[in-house]
């Protein structure tokens, strides 16, 4: 059972393709593992839909609808959208996780997976805008160190368990943590493979740990 | 002597099969996809379009691109008739959602907001599909078929001639359509529009 979900605000930028690339691989893919949102996807799209086209309206001065139904009636076909190749799997230390379908259809954005500090895995997802969106993979007993971030850190669960000192995250819970809060993420018995974007490099903020600041744009961004 | 708003409420209260009855619009889309029929398409063209216009218009400030997003929404809608879902959602949804995917590549070619991703990539709502009846008509054959029989009952009359032809009495989704004299299309948007209300159905006494 999903606890965590995009806002409502979250759903209708996706909606409306206004969030950032990488916001939109993210909320796509929960989307995808949850039935609650998708639900609520359509309710948003039917709704909107209403709103432009449920009222009266004139037809507008400058729209020459025999032109345009002509010039409609005489293109040739639309070009075809192929049907997409799909990579529903991704696999990882003899390990195969099924991929939610908007990661399925960008399977050929994914990067090589490298192993970062500890028991932490990461592969870089290309879509060309700057921004750092990553598959972060934590082997049973993982361990973050506790940080913070300036900008925004949103993660997606796709597959496994982990904690941070608040909550419990399972298979499709969407959390979303801004520069206030501090976390430590952590796995116990379980594996984690998550989907994960920052807009900012982390700030460790304890012991040892904070040696890594300099560093922590290796790390994670 | 008419006078002109005599005219216009002799205009309105025509009966109202317009392309903003739902079920209207997803006929219309239905016939396009079937027979490419081209009064279907200008119906709904002349419902839509001023619509979406004015939509492109507020949104772009612009309004040759405003036009060439309608423009460019409408042919889709046009040749992709056939990739609409009765059972996903509205023809308006659809259309509006076609609109959000050329918009959205309309500002992805706007440098400022440079980056791979298409619409396409992340809502494959014009992608092709494998035509999989089996998939489409997800409904287990053995589930629940004694009351699907009483729940079939209360569909309306058009939507349960067609579940009864196909599924009680075996009939392809063609043969039905050349029994009824209807198009092919119309019988699958019937099929679909049943099949999702028996779902409710069947979802709502669990
Ligand atoms: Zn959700």
């Amino acid at each position: 059972m999903i606890k965590f979900h995009p806002s409502e605000q979250h759903l209708v930028h996706y909606m409306l393709g206004e969030l950032s690339p990488a916001m939109l691989m993210m909320v796509g893919s929960h989307i995808d593992l949850c039935p609650h949102c998708q639900h609520h996807l359509r309710d948003v799209e039917e709704q909107f839909a209403m709103k432009i086209f449920g009222q009266r309206q004139m037809p507008l001065p400058d729209l020459d609808e025999e032109t345009m139904l002509n010039a409609i009636f005489q293109s040739t076909s639309a070009p075809v959208v192929p049907i997409l190749e799909m990579r529903d799997y991704l696999n990882l230390e003899g390990k195969r996780f099924k991929l939610p379908a908007t990661l399925a259809r960008n399977g050929e954005r994914i990067g090589p997976w490298s192993r970062m500090l500890g028991k932490m895995w990461r592969a870089p997802i290309e879509i060309g805008s700057g921004e750092t969106l990553n598959f972060i993979y934590m082997e049973q007993g993982a361990q973050v160190p506790e940080h913070t971030h300036r900008g925004s850190e949103a993660t997606l669960v796709v597959n496994g368990v982990f904690n941070d000192e608040v909550d419990e995250y399972r298979d499709g819970d969407f959390v979303l943590l801004d520069g206030h809060h501090k976390h430590t993420p952590q796995t116990h018995h379980h594996d984690c493979l998550t989907l994960a974007t920052i807009d900012a490099p982390m700030q460790f903020t304890s012991g040892l740990s904070r040696l890594l600041n300099p560093f922590s744009s290796l790390f994670l961004k | 002597m008419r006078s002109v708003s005599d005219a216009i409420i002799e205009r309105t209260s025509m009966p109202p099969m317009q392309a903003d009855n739902p079920e209207h619009a997803a006929e219309l889309l239905a016939r396009i996809a079937s027979e490419k029929s081209r009064a279907a398409f200008a119906e709904l063209f002349r419902h839509f379009a001023p619509r979406l216009q004015a939509y492109a218009t507020r949104q772009f400030g612009n309004e040759q691109t405003a036009m060439d997003l309608v423009q460019e929404t409408m042919a889709n809608v046009w040749h992709k008739a056939h990739l609409f879902k009765a059972d996903r959602g509205s023809a308006a949804t659809w259309i509006f959602t076609i609109a959000r995917n050329i918009r959205f590549d309309f500002l992805r070619k706007n440098k400022h907001r440079q980056h791979d991703l298409s619409a396409d990539d992340l809502w494959p709502i014009l992608a092709e599909e494998n035509e999989s009846l089996d998939d489409d008509y997800a409904l287990d054959n053995d589930l629940l078929m004694q009351q699907l029989a009483v729940y079939t009952e209360s569909l309306p009359k058009a939507q349960r001639i067609v579940i009864q032809l196909i599924y009680i009495e075996g009939k392809s989704q063609q043969e039905v359509a050349d029994a009824l004299d209807i198009p092919l299309g119309t019988v699958k948007s019937r099929t679909r529009l049943a099949l999702q209300k028996l779902k409710e159905l069947i979802q709502h006494h669990d």
